[in-house]
């Protein structure tokens, strides 16, 4: 194999400071990333998960600098800032695309031991848990890309809630990428302890608005580790500028019995590939994903989610909703991987694409790899445009057109948004109404 | 006739549906203070006559003319109907998940009062006809006819046009799926509604409703022809003996030929 299958290596020139961040370990870590990132070829069109998308996208350009953060743009900033004066929130961490992170965190927290820091502190103050799952459930072996997080994240979030505790309001991570010609490298290791219960709320905002100047780049990472019995909810936000080129890898790996809801919004970017999985790896582990996706203009979206059963007697269901509207696309591949030796397994899937016109265009990509014949298993899909009979019904009663539609569309979402902690769903609210404002 | 006011009238109508001529000329007349009923069989076109007449996309008027309160609809959507003062009640009323019946209710009298009307007596409004129709509160925060029984949409249907005071209502088989408490509850509804200012059209396949629900006029449907018209008496003929005796001119003309 070639050693450096890219002409011009960006990530050379890039020159990164995050390289050289970390000790020696995190340093060899970051090498090791680099070498791969070097030596794994792009991933040619025809390959798995790579169909929809040009990969050669998220390679950064020429001229695409290592920006200096440090700016706060971004107006749900002020509202989350509130949320958590005003209590509602647990923990705030404001993340400016890992060059300034601040953290947050009300008092009860603290002496419950719970930990929400920089990732570059816990390295040093809890090198134990952090070296035991950095680079674990998303490392070089998962792809280029996530090997170029492994390479030049510069800061990120790490989060650890003790075994048998509570926390009972959210925890919220405000992530703002940078704007045009800028790249950003968000990471998030999450450690739940066992019987521990916590609900997270990981927002990805800022970003270019346009690609008016060019593109800012975001390629994030997240770890989330749940023990024996814990119970996490794990809330994906991704409202990053239309100018976004964006890419997030998510894996979580849960233990015996333990509970994951993971709920990934994406509205945001301008080619915005999400990869969001979970692994059962314990008896009783059950993990449901809702997820709703909205793509307006031209944004095009690829989204792939997996559940990988990897010990019997275990649940998982998705729910993965998509809107589009204008030109918007979607691609949107569901893994349920059940192992051979995961017998009396339950899986469910299922994913509805609602057109709100032509010239959308949605993919939906069932994958099933089932190999042992003790299991439940269904996955359904639907494509197409809004029901005209519930249009006709609300028009019926006196309700115009583009106001039924709202109505209908706001309704369909529902379900999902009111997976999200109550003091989120406004925001999710108004995003929505947003996006449905000039129908 | 100079004393009486037509609210809806309409004219040789005829109904497409799928390329199929289900409605073939159909003409009929309801004026303020009148309750006409169409009886038939199942398959006659009633349901089809009642959904192009509220503006249904799937059922065409390719012929004839209808006129609510003198203005012609067929060039109106079916939202400008409604605001004109036109209602249906849906024989098998559409499940919109996420939206409260609370929310659509306000929305929909909104948009009949207008954009910034004042809407501060709703709620008032919404929990007198919801006690007056026997509805639990609780239906007003839940999604609209979402697991609802047969009997509760078609409650939620006639507490749609309480609130929204049309000028002409169509009740496309409101009876059915009602035990006797419910269809005597939404008869009273119906029945209160009712006044010299406006009318009503009974759709149904049952004289059952009538018995609680007074028609002035009784209309029989039948292949999408209206055969035979009559006072209420015809509505209890037709409990006796069925729709077969019943048979229309044109029907006579043809076994003539
Ligand atoms: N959406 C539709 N698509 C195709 N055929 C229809 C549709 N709706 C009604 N029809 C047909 O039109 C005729 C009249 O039906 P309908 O108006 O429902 O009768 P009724 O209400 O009197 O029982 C029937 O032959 C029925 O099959
Ligand atoms: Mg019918």
């Amino acid at each position: 194999m070639a050693t450096n299958t890219t002409t011009d290596n960006p990530i050379r020139e890039l020159n990164s400071p995050a390289l050289e961040r970390g000790p020696l370990w995190i340093r060899d870590l970051r090498k090791a990333s680099l070498e791969s990132f070097n030596t794994t070829p792009v991933p040619p069109r025809g390959l798995h998960l790579w169909r929809y998308t040009d990969p050669e996208k998220f390679l950064l350009k020429n001229d695409v600098i290592d920006t200096a953060f440090g700016e706060h743009f971004d107006q749900a900033e002020e509202v989350e800032l509130k949320h958590f004066e005003d209590g509602t929130l647990a923990g705030l961490v404001i993340d400016n695309g890992g060059r300034q992170i601040d953290v947050r965190l009300s008092g009860d927290l603290a002496q419950m031991g719970v930990v929400v820091m920089p990732l570059s502190e816990a390295i040093e103050s809890h090198r134990e848990l952090v070296e035991k799952h950095l680079y674990q459930t998303v490392n070089n072996t998962t792809g280029k890309f996530e090997a170029m997080n492994g390479a030049l994240w510069n800061d990120g979030i790490f989060v650890y809630i003790p075994d048998n505790k509570t926390v009972e309001r959210p925890i919220h991570l405000l992530r703002e990428a940078g704007r045009a010609n800028s790249a950003a490298f968000p990471r998030l290791l999450v450690v739940v302890g066992q019987n521990a219960e916590v609900t997270l709320v990981d927002e990805y905002a800022g970003g270019a608005p346009s690609t008016e100047d060019g593109f800012a780049y975001c390629n994030a990472v997240v770890e989330l580790i749940g023990g024996q019995d814990s119970r996490t909810r794990y809330i994906s936000l991704q409202r990053q500028g239309q100018g976004t080129i964006s890419y997030l890898t998510h894996r979580a790996r849960i233990a015996k019995g333990a509970t994951m809801l993971t709920v990934p919004f994406a509205f945001g970017g301008s080619i915005s590939k999400q990869n969001f999985g979970v692994n059962l790896n314990g008896e009783g582990a059950n993990s449901k994903m809702v997820g709703l996706l909205f793509g307006t203009g031209r944004q095009h979206f690829d989204n792939h989610t997996m559940h990988h059963h990897s010990v019997g007697q275990t649940f998982s269901d998705i729910d993965f909703k998509v809107v589009l509207r204008d030109k918007a696309r979607s691609a949107y591949t569901g893994l349920i991987r059940i192992d051979h030796s995961a017998k009396t397994c339950e899986a469910y899937q299922e994913n509805r694409n609602l057109l709100l016109n032509r010239g959308t265009r949605a993919e939906t990509i069932p994958e099933l790899e089932i190999l042992n014949e003790d299991v439940s298993c269904s996955h359904g899909a639907t494509v197409g445009p809004l029901d005209e009979m519930e249009v006709f019904y609300l028009m019926a009663r006196g309700i115009a057109r583009e106001e039924a539609v709202r109505m209908i569309v706001s309704g369909y979402v529902r379900s999902t948004i009111t997976m999200a902690p109550e003091d989120l769903q406004e925001r999710l609210s108004a995003v929505i109404a947003d996006r449905l404002g000039d129908l | 006739m100079s004393d009486k006011k037509p609210l809806l009238s309409f004219n040789d109508v005829h109904v497409e549906v799928e390329g199929k001529e289900v409605v073939r000329g159909v003409t009929l007349t309801i004026n303020a203070g009148e309750t006409h009923a169409i009886m038939g069989p199942n398959g006659s076109g009633k349901s089809s006559l009642s959904q192009a007449l509220m503006g249904h996309p799937s059922y065409a008027i390719t012929r004839g003319e209808a006129f609510l309160k003198g203005e012609s609809i067929l060039d109106m959507d079916p939202d400008e109907r409604s605001r004109a003062g036109l209602f249906l009640a849906f024989q098998y009323p559409l499940a919109i998940p996420g939206v409260t019946v609370a929310n659509f209710m306000r929305s929909a009298l909104q948009s009949h009062r207008g954009k910034d009307a004042d809407m501060s007596d709703f709620r008032k409004l919404f929990k007198a006809e919801m006690n007056a129709l026997g509805i639990d509160h609780v239906f007003a925060t839940r999604y609209l006819n979402e697991g609802f029984s047969g009997g509760e949409k078609k409650r939620i249907e006639i507490l749609q046009m309480a609130m929204l005071q049309p000028s002409v209502a169509i009740l496309d088989e409101t009876d059915s799926g009602l035990d006797i408490d419910a269809l005597k509850t939404v008869a009273e509804g119906i029945n209160r509604f009712h006044n010299d200012n406006n009318g009503i059209l009974l759709v149904t396949h049952y004289q059952r409703l009538l018995n609680y629900v007074k028609p002035d006029y009784v209309h029989v449907m039948k292949a999408g022809h209206l055969v035979k018209s009559g006072g209420p008496e015809l509505a209890l003929e037709l409990e006796d003996r069925g729709y077969d005796w019943v048979v229309g001119e044109e029907e006579n003309q043809k076994v003539e030929v």
